[in-house]
C-alpha cells in the first residue's frame, strides 16, 4: 500500500475540520444564521464570516490534494520531540507563575494573595519562580545539561524585565498580578 | 483655523513631528518627543537587525506596550509611538546586513542574499568598504521607496473613497487576502488555509448576537482572542521555537567564530557609488514595485533584485571582477536596496487602503487601534478645509519616515559598523529571554493570564505552520482585517436591501470578485519558490 504524503494528509485534515466548523461547530455554537430578518429587512447573521472561513479551510484542503508540488513538508519525529518538551515546559512555566504566589501566601499564613499581589517581595513570586523554570528548562533541554550558567541568565533576564516593567511603572503589573 | 489646503497639511504634519511636546532642550532648541523616539527606534532597529535571532518583528511586540505604557492612551502619542515602529522597521532592514557580512549569519531572512557576497569580501580584508556599501545601497533604496510612498498613497487612497463603495470595499478586501493567501510562501493552498485559520480565529467570541459565538460556552473564549496574543503568538514565538530547535539539532557548537582582519582602502570612493548605483537604481525600483503589493515580502524582492543584478553584471564586468557570489560589491548593493526598497512601499496599500502588507505594517495597525485617533485607510487623506487630525498624523508620519532615513544616512552607517560583536551573544540564553519578555510585554498590555495562554497556544500553532511550510503571514493579516471584512460586508449587504448578489452588481465589485477566485487557481498551476 501506498504511504499517503502529508500534504496529502494536511489536505485531507482541512476538509474534515473544515466539514466540522461549517456543518457542526457554527450551526451549534451560533445563535444566528446565515441571513437573518430583523424588522422586516434582510441582515448578515452571525453564522456567515466563520462559515466563509470554513470554506477557505475546505477550498484549501480540495486545492492541497490537486497543487503539484516540490516537496513534502511535515514534522518530523524529532520536531515533535522538542515541541512536546517546549510545550510541557511553558506549560509548566505558566502554571508555577500563576499558582505560586498564592500557594507560598496559603502555607505562610499570610493575608489572601490577591490583597498582597501589588506589595514586594510577594508580587515576584510567581514571575521570579515562572519565569526562571520557563528560561533555565528551555535552554537545559537545548543544550542539553542543566548549568548554573543557565541559571544566573534566567535570573539576570528576570530582574531585568521587573526593572523594565515593575519599577518605572506603579499602574503596571506583572504576571499573574493583574487577575488573579 | 479654515481654508485649509494640501500644502498647509503637509506643514502641519512637519510641525507635529518638530514642534510636538519636547523631551529637553538641547543649546536653547527644544528637541521633541517624537524627534527622539524616532531616533531611538532606528538604534535599537539596528541593533536587532545586526543580532542573529532577533528581528524588527520582536523589537515592535516587545516595544509596544511599553510606548503605551509611557505615552498613554491619547493622540499626543500616536507620532512618537508610530516614529518608534518606523524607526525600528528601517533600522533592523539596515543592522541585518551587518551579522551577513561578517559571519556568514543573515541577522534576518532577508539579508541570506547579502552574505553571498559580502562574506566573501570580509574574508578578503573587505569588511568595513561591505558594510558601507550595504549601507549606502540599503538607505538608498529605502530613500526612494518613501518618495513612492508619500507621492502615491494619497492619490490612491483618494481614488479609493471616489470611486468605491461599501460593495466594492468588501471585494476589494477579499482580493487583497486571496492575494496574500496565494502569494506569500510557496503554495496557494497552504496560504489561504493560514487565511481560513486566522479569520477563523478572529471570528471567535466576536459577532453582533448576543450569545458570543464559536465559544463553546466558555469565558475564556467569550470575550474573543486578543489580537496581540494571536499575532505576537504566531509571529514571534512561532519563530522563536523555530530557532531553538534549530540551535538544539546543531548542539549549538558551531565552532570559534573567526573573523579576517582589514586589509586596503577600506573608504568608500565616489568610483565606487558610480560602479553600484546602476544596481542599485535597478533593484530599488524593483523592492518598491513589490513592495507595493500587500503581502509579498523583503525576501523575495531581494533575490529578484540580485538576479536581475547578475544578469546585468555577466554583460559589463571586468574579465578581472570578482563574479557574483565570489565578493562582487555590486551583489551586496543589489540585495540591499532591493530589500530595503520594500519597507516604504508595504505601507502604501496600509495608508492608502487599510490593508497591511507586512508584520512592520500590522503592529503600526496595532499602535493605531491600541491609543486611538487615526484609523488607517482611504479615509484619512481627507483634504477637508476644517482640520482633518488624522491627515496632520499622516503627514506627520511621512516626516518620521523621512527623518529615519536622514538619521540612517549620517549616523545609522558609523553605528551599524560597530555592531559586530552583537554576532556573540549564544542564541540558546538570547531566545528563551526573548520568550519570557515577549510573555511579560503581552500581559502587561493585555493584564490577562488568558492572553499568556492564547500567546503561547498560538506560538505552538506558528511552530507547525512552520514546519509544514505554511507562512504564518496571511494568518495574521486576515486577522487583522477579518473583522472590518465582516463588518464592511454586513453594511454593503444592507445597503444594497439584503442583496445576495451584492458583490457581483457592481462592475469593479464583481472584477475584484473574479480577480480574487483567477488569481487562486491561477496560482496553483505553478509552485513558486518559498518566498516568506
Amino acid at each position: 500500500m501506498r504511504k499517503l504524503s502529508a500534504t496529502v494528509a494536511l489536505g485531507l485534515g482541512c476538509i474534515a475540520f473544515g466539514l466540522l466548523i461549517a456543518l457542526i461547530w457554527v450551526p451549534f455554537d451560533t445563535d444566528t444564521g446565515l441571513v437573518e430578518r430583523s424588522r422586516g429587512r434582510y441582515i448578515v447573521g452571525d453564522s456567515l464570516a466563520p462559515t466563509l472561513a470554513a470554506v477557505f479551510i475546505l477550498l484549501s484542503g480540495l486545492m492541497l490534494l490537486v497543487e503539484r508540488r516540490d516537496g513534502d513538508a511535515r514534522p518530523s519525529r524529532n520536531n515533535l520531540i522538542f515541541i512536546g518538551v517546549m510545550i510541557a515546559c511553558g506549560v509548566l512555566s505558566i502554571l508555577v507563575m500563576r499558582y505560586s504566589g498564592p500557594l507560598v501566601a496559603l502555607l505562610s499564613g499570610a493575608d489572601e494573595y490577591r490583597l498582597l499581589r501589588d506589595t514586594a517581595p510577594w508580587k515576584y513570586i510567581g514571575f521570579v519562580l515562572g519565569g526562571v523554570t520557563m528560561i533555565c528548562g528551555m535552554i537545559a533541554f537545548v543544550e542539553g545539561r542543566f548549568s548554573l550558567r543557565a541559571f544566573w541568565i534566567a535570573l539576570a533576564a528576570v530582574a531585568g524585565i521587573i526593572l523594565l516593567y515593575d519599577v518605572p511603572f506603579d499602574d503596571v503589573l506583572l504576571p499573574p498580578n493583574g487577575d488573579v | 483655523m479654515t481654508d485649509l489646503g494640501a500644502i498647509d497639511y503637509v506643514w502641519l504634519g512637519v510641525q507635529a513631528v518638530f514642534l510636538g511636546p519636547e523631551a529637553f532642550v538641547l543649546f536653547g532648541i527644544p528637541v521633541s518627543i517624537t524627534l527622539l523616539m524616532v531616533a531611538f527606534g532606528l538604534v535599537l532597529g539596528i541593533v536587532v537587525g545586526a543580532t542573529p535571532g532577533l528581528g524588527g518583528v520582536i523589537a515592535m511586540a516587545i516595544s509596544l506596550p511599553i510606548l503605551i505604557s509611557v505615552f498613554g492612551f491619547n493622540s499626543d502619542a500616536l507620532l512618537p509611538v508610530m516614529g518608534f515602529l518606523i524607526g525600528v522597521m528601517k533600522g533592523s532592514t539596515v543592522g541585518g546586513a551587518v551579522p551577513a557580512i561578517l559571519f556568514n549569519t543573515p541577522g534576518t531572512p532577508d539579508a541570506f542574499m547579502t552574505t553571498l557576497d559580502g562574506y566573501p569580501m570580509a574574508r578578503s580584508g573587505k569588511a568595513r568598504k561591505a558594510l558601507k556599501i550595504a549601507h549606502f545601497s540599503s538607505v538608498s533604496g529605502d530613500t526612494f521607496s518613501d518618495i513612492v510612498l508619500i507621492v502615491c498613497a494619497p492619490f490612491l487612497a483618494i481614488m479609493v473613497e471616489a470611486y468605491l463603495d461599501l460593495p466594492e470595499k468588501t471585494a476589494l478586501l477579499i482580493l487583497s487576502l486571496s492575494f496574500i493567501a496565494a502569494v506569500v510562501g510557496g503554495s496557494a493552498a497552504k496560504g489561504l488555509l493560514s487565511c481560513g485559520l486566522g479569520l477563523l480565529a478572529v471570528y471567535i467570541g466576536s459577532g453582533e448576537d448576543f450569545y458570543p459565538r464559536l465559544s463553546l460556552g466558555t469565558d475564556a473564549l467569550s470575550d474573543g482572542i486578543p489580537v496581540t496574543a494571536a499575532v505576537i503568538g504566531i509571529l514571534v514565538l512561532g519563530a522563536i521555537f523555530t530557532e531553538l530547535e534549530d540551535l538544539w539539532h546543531q548542539a549549538r557548537e558551531s565552532g570559534r567564530i573567526e573573523v579576517a582582519r582589514d586589509e586596503g582602502d577600506q573608504r568608500l570612493h565616489w568610483a565606487d557609488i558610480r560602479r553600484i548605483l546602476p544596481f542599485v537604481g535597478r533593484s530599488a525600483f524593483i523592492g518598491t514595485a513589490i513592495g507595493a503589493l500587500p503581502g509579498i515580502g523583503s525576501t523575495l524582492a531581494a533575490t529578484i533584485g540580485y538576479a536581475t543584478g547578475k544578469r546585468f553584471y555577466a554583460r559589463r564586468k571586468a574579465p578581472d571582477a570578482p563574479e557574483f557570489g565570489e565578493g562582487a560589491p555590486e551583489g551586496i548593493a543589489a540585495t540591499e536596496a532591493a530589500n530595503s526598497s520594500v519597507s516604504g512601499a508595504n505601507l502604501i496599500p496600509v495608508l492608502s487602503l487599510g490593508i497591511p502588507g507586512n508584520t512592520a505594517a500590522v503592529f503600526l495597525i496595532l499602535a493605531a487601534e491600541s491609543i486611538g485617533g487615526f484609523n488607517p485607510g482611504p479615509s484619512v487623506f481627507k483634504f477637508s478645509t476644517d482640520l482633518n487630525p488624522e491627515l496632520v498624523i499622516a503627514f506627520g508620519l511621512f516626516t518620521t519616515m523621512i527623518l529615519a532615513n536622514l538619521l540612517n544616512w549620517t549616523v545609522g552607517g558609523v553605528f551599524m559598523r560597530s555592531l559586530g560583536v552583537l554576532v556573540r551573544i549564544p542564541k540558546q540564553y538570547l531566545l528563551p529571554v526573548v520568550l519570557l519578555l515577549t510573555l511579560a510585554s503581552l500581559y502587561v498590555e493585555e493584564t490577562s493570564m488568558s492572553a499568556i495562554w492564547f500567546a503561547f497556544g498560538f506560538g505552538v500553532l506558528g511552530y507547525f505552520m512552520r514546519r509544514f511550510e505554511i507562512s504564518p503571514l496571511p494568518f495574521v493579516i486576515a486577522f487583522v482585517l477579518g473583522g472590518r471584512l465582516e463588518d464592511t460586508a454586513r453594511q454593503a449587504f444592507s445597503a444594497t436591501g439584503g442583496d445576495p448578489f451584492f458583490l457581483l452588481k457592481s462592475p469593479v465589485a464583481a472584477a475584484f470578485v473574479l480577480g480574487a477566485v483567477a488569481i487562486v487557481f491561477l496560482s496553483l498551476r505553478k509552485p513558486k519558490a518559498a518566498q516568506s
